[in-house]
């Protein structure tokens, strides 16, 4: 992924400050230790924990780590104790950290921090940067900042492998279509996979409705090259996801390239993403040599 | 009404043949207005692909679906000899949605697709003959609004703890679904499956209109007509579970339909019940498909839900229903 | 034909209505059934109607058990007009006696010209021609009285069931009414009325069935039943029976204590 050294330095000073001013607020009780007994309440904050940290330290996860549906290290994620994320339940850990996200559990965080608990807010990543820098504060958080840099040279040195290897072909178009016809649109990090896989995002061509949905018949009458699912078609059971079952979308797929990448792959954003990123390119490369 | 004396049993012919034609009308304009700007000449397989696989399967679900209600709504009345009658109200839809979110959520429907509109039929048999008994044919329409209410509260009560429960990720979402219905993106696959038991439903309503007009005299004058009352009960329960249940298993609950088509064509059939019916099927279906094209044309992209357009129309017709009704109550 | 109750037994809401009830309506005469509020006249008319199953007794219809009928058939030939006037949509009048020609048309049969002629013989007979088109809302009670006789006149029955059929009708077309009625039972049909009016009874009907706590007090000629010792025990009340200028009146004249 080509970034500007500018806006690499810049995402790093905003990911150094940010760092300082959530320790600034929330001091363990022994200053200076690593944290010993560490809660996380959202589920990508529990993937990074579980990367950056040796199990004895980690107090509780979120049940979410160890789901294959949603997590893409659930397999690491078993065994770990679990919390529902209920204040109460919460501190009957004795956590000297709490990892928490951006949202949903905003009550509870606010009574934690009145409780005078250490509380990290790990913030939601948009882009490929947006995930350096949720690496470095969890990092940062938990004492592991070398082991936070050396899993992001391997994050960036895999990025810099995949795009050495794109076509040098003008990007096709894809579109992520999920349940109930709802398309990643642009500043999601849905999109910054698509970007780095060397495809164009589909999603802002079409009219979408107010809930971020493009009606069947739009995709029908103007499909992009790729069709990317997040899920199977018979994940899910409920009318929402009728859509994928639609027999118009099965049309769609057998007239034009398709392919299934987990959700779980791209629900967090963490450096797992880069595995989405490069089944996403293995296909890039297909149409790439397709379209010579 | 002109003198000429009317064979019963078979409606003016001119107003029947008028709403077969705007029935045939609303569904050719159905089937040539969409968001990809197709109309009904285009070429193609982009165009051929949204003809048929999508607005085909939406314009028959909007009409059979409009039509049950339609009938449905105007056997209940004739029936219960109530204005106030209506799938949704006496909670058949209800219970039919029920029916349904359990099949899918038990995994039923998986297994069976036939499932789906089964569990919508006996949801809505279930809930229709709750109704029956608790208010009868001799409850006033205070009686039959209050045990419509306790029904369907019943049922959107347990639909709501089914999706809770459910682990299904989606499950908010979905009860949107089955709470204010839906013709967006339906497939041939769900007009395969409720198409059948919808029009053996409605065949089955259709015979009731020799009853529903000797029921005109109330329950005993009826009955020493020949008219077996039991029989007919029977008979609008089973043919309005079938309708109705299938109905609202592939769309989720529409209602007030089948409360305003028959109150608006009853002066125009003499208000005789067996003329009212197949005119509310017909009245039904245009209703629904015109409500459909409006949602598309004025707010595509706002997401509306049809079941919202038509308790906007339908909710005031029905509150000044209500107070006609208590008007004519009054000493 | 004759229609018949031997013994009849029946219980409403856990109440014994008939108990006993034995009484026998002639073709070729009108029968009136008389009795106080509660005595039982209605519920003895739905079951001759075959509406209401007695559990002890039978009903007896040209001689053949009323529930051994053919429900169609037992249409035809017994016309039931209830004493509440129901008519709950908005129906012309000529639409409600068209109603009474249902037994005669099968699903889907339209109107045969024997249908026209009985619906129309059937309005000019209760004097309801002009009202024809109207609905029936817009009628006076009366007039709404008048069309549901038709409905029934209009079945062309062998036996006519009638349930108070003169309540609120002016003195024109309460005598109107009983002289169809008695000319319908002169011409050979069974017609069995329950009514109040004793006056009316004694004057039009041939014979008297006077019920009183679920069984026949007294039946037969209109001057034995209407006894001073009858009206005694069945109304509790001392009344005259008189003819005035050959016309039979009886006036209730005092309740007892």
């Amino acid at each position: 992924m080509r970034l500007g050294i500018w806006l690499r330095t810049l995402a790093a000073a905003i990911a150094l400050a940010t760092c300082l001013g959530l320790l600034a607020h929330g001091v363990p009780a022994q200053a200076g230790a690593k944290p010993a007994r560490i809660v996380s309440l959202d589920l990508c904050a529990d993937q990074l924990l579980i990367d950056l940290v040796e199990r004895e330290r980690i107090a509780a996860v979120t049940h979410l780590a160890a789901d294959p549906e949603v997590s893409a290290i659930w397999e690491k994620g078993k065994g770990i104790p679990i919390t529902h994320g209920a204040a109460e339940d919460v501190l009957r850990h004795k956590p000297d950290l709490i990892l928490a996200g951006p949202f949903g559990v905003a009550p509870t965080v606010h009574l934690l921090r009145r409780l005078k608990a250490n509380v990290v807010v790990v913030p939601l990543a948009s882009d490929l940067d947006g995930v350096r820098t949720a690496v470095r504060i969890v990092a940062a958080a938990v004492g592991e900042g070398a082991r936070g840099e050396a899993l992001i040279d391997a994050f960036d040195r895999r990025l810099a492998r995949i795009a050495a290897g794109l076509p040098q072909t003008p990007a096709p178009s894809a579109v992520i279509y999920q349940v109930g016809g709802a398309v990643s649109v642009a500043g999601n990090l849905a999109d910054a996979v698509l970007a780095a896989a060397g495809f164009r995002n589909k999603a802002a061509e079409y009219r979408l409705t107010r809930g971020g949905q493009v009606p069947l018949e739009l995709l029908a009458a103007s499909p992009p090259d790729l069709l990317v699912l997040a899920s199977a078609a018979d994940e899910y059971r409920t009318v929402v996801a009728d859509n994928l079952r639609h027999p118009a979308l099965g049309l769609l797929r057998r007239q034009r390239a398709s392919i299934e990448v987990p959700w779980r792959l791209w629900q967090c954003g963490t450096p797992h993403i880069a595995d989405a990123i490069a089944r996403l390119a293995e296909v890039r490369g297909a149409l790439g040599a397709q379209r010579r | 009404m002109s003198g000429k004396p009317q064979r019963p049993g078979v409606a003016p012919p001119r107003l029947i043949g008028g709403l077969a034609v705007a029935a045939l009308l609303a569904f050719a304009l159905s089937l040539a207005i969409g968001p990809s700007g197709f109309g009904l000449g285009g070429a193609g397989e982009a165009a051929d692909l949204i003809f048929w696989e999508i607005r085909m399967p939406r314009a028959v679900l909007g009409a059979l679906v409009g039509a049950a209600l339609g009938l449905s709504g105007a056997a209940l009345q004739g029936y219960l000899r109530n204005p106030l009658a209506e799938p949704s109200l006496v909670g058949v839809s209800g219970g039919a949605a029920l029916g349904a979110v359990l099949a899918i959520h038990l995994g039923l429907s998986q297994t069976f697709a036939l499932a789906l509109p089964f569990g919508g039929l006996i949801g809505g048999a279930v809930a229709m003959l709750a109704v029956v008994a608790l208010a009868g044919a001799h409850g006033g329409p205070v009686t039959l609004i209050l045990a419509g209410l306790a029904v369907s509260g019943i049922a959107t009560a347990l639909i709501s703890l089914a999706l809770n429960l459910s682990q299904n990720p989606f499950a908010t979402v979905e009860a949107v679904f089955w709470l204010m219905g839906s013709l967006a993106d339906r497939s041939l696959t769900q007009v395969w499956l409720a198409a059948p038991p919808i029009l053996a439903g409605m065949a089955v309503l259709l015979f009731l209109g020799r009853a529903l007009d000797a029921l005109t005299l109330g329950e005993d004058a009826a009955r020493s007509l020949g008219i077996d009352v039991a029989r007919t009960r029977l008979v609008l329960v089973a043919g309005t579970a079938l309708a109705v249940g299938a109905a609202t298993s592939v769309t989720g609950v529409i209602g007030f339909v089948g409360l305003l088509v028959p109150h608006v064509l009853r002066p125009f059939v003499g208000h005789r019940p067996s003329l009212v019916l197949p005119a509310s099927a017909l009245a039904g279906a245009i209703f629904l498909l015109v409500a459909d094209i409006g949602l598309r044309l004025a707010q595509p992209w706002m997401d509306l839900r049809i079941g919202v357009l038509t308790a906007l129309i339908g909710a005031p017709f029905f509150v000044w229903l209500v107070l006609k009704t208590r008007a004519e109550l009054a000493p | 034909m004759r229609i018949e109750a031997r013994g009849l037994r029946v219980s409403l809401k856990g109440r014994e209505v008939l108990r006993g009830l034995s009484l026998a309506a002639e073709p070729g005469r009108l029968t009136a059934i008389i009795g106080r509020n509660g005595a039982g006249k209605t519920t003895l008319l739905k079951v001759l109607a075959g509406l209401i199953a007695p559990h002890a007794g039978t009903a007896l219809l040209d001689g053949t058990d009323i529930a051994t009928w053919d429900r169609s058939r037992l249409a035809r030939a017994v016309a039931y007009l209830p004493q509440e006037r129901l008519v709950h949509w908005a129906l012309s009048a000529r639409a409600v006696v068209a109603l009474g020609r249902l037994p005669y048309q099968p699903f889907g049969a339209g109107e045969s010209d024997a249908d026209r002629a009985a619906i129309e013989a059937a309005l000019a007979a209760m004097d309801a021609a002009q009202l024809a088109q109207r609905p029936v809302p817009e009628l006076s009670g009366g007039e709404r009285a008048r069309v549901l006789v038709a409905r029934a006149l209009a079945q062309e029955p062998r036996v006519l069931l009638a349930d108070e059929p003169a309540a609120g009708l002016d003195p024109a077309h309460q005598l109107t009414l009983f002289q169809h009625l008695a000319a319908l039972a002169t011409a050979g049909r069974t017609v069995v009325v329950a009514l109040h009016d004793l006056s009316l009874a004694a004057r039009f009907c041939h014979t008297i069935a006077l019920v009183h706590e679920g069984r026949t007090l007294a039946a037969g000629a209109p001057r034995e039943v209407l006894s001073p010792e009858h009206l005694a025990a069945a109304y509790g009340i001392t009344a005259r029976y008189q003819s005035i200028e050959g016309v039979p009146v009886v006036l209730p004249l005092d309740v007892l204590p």
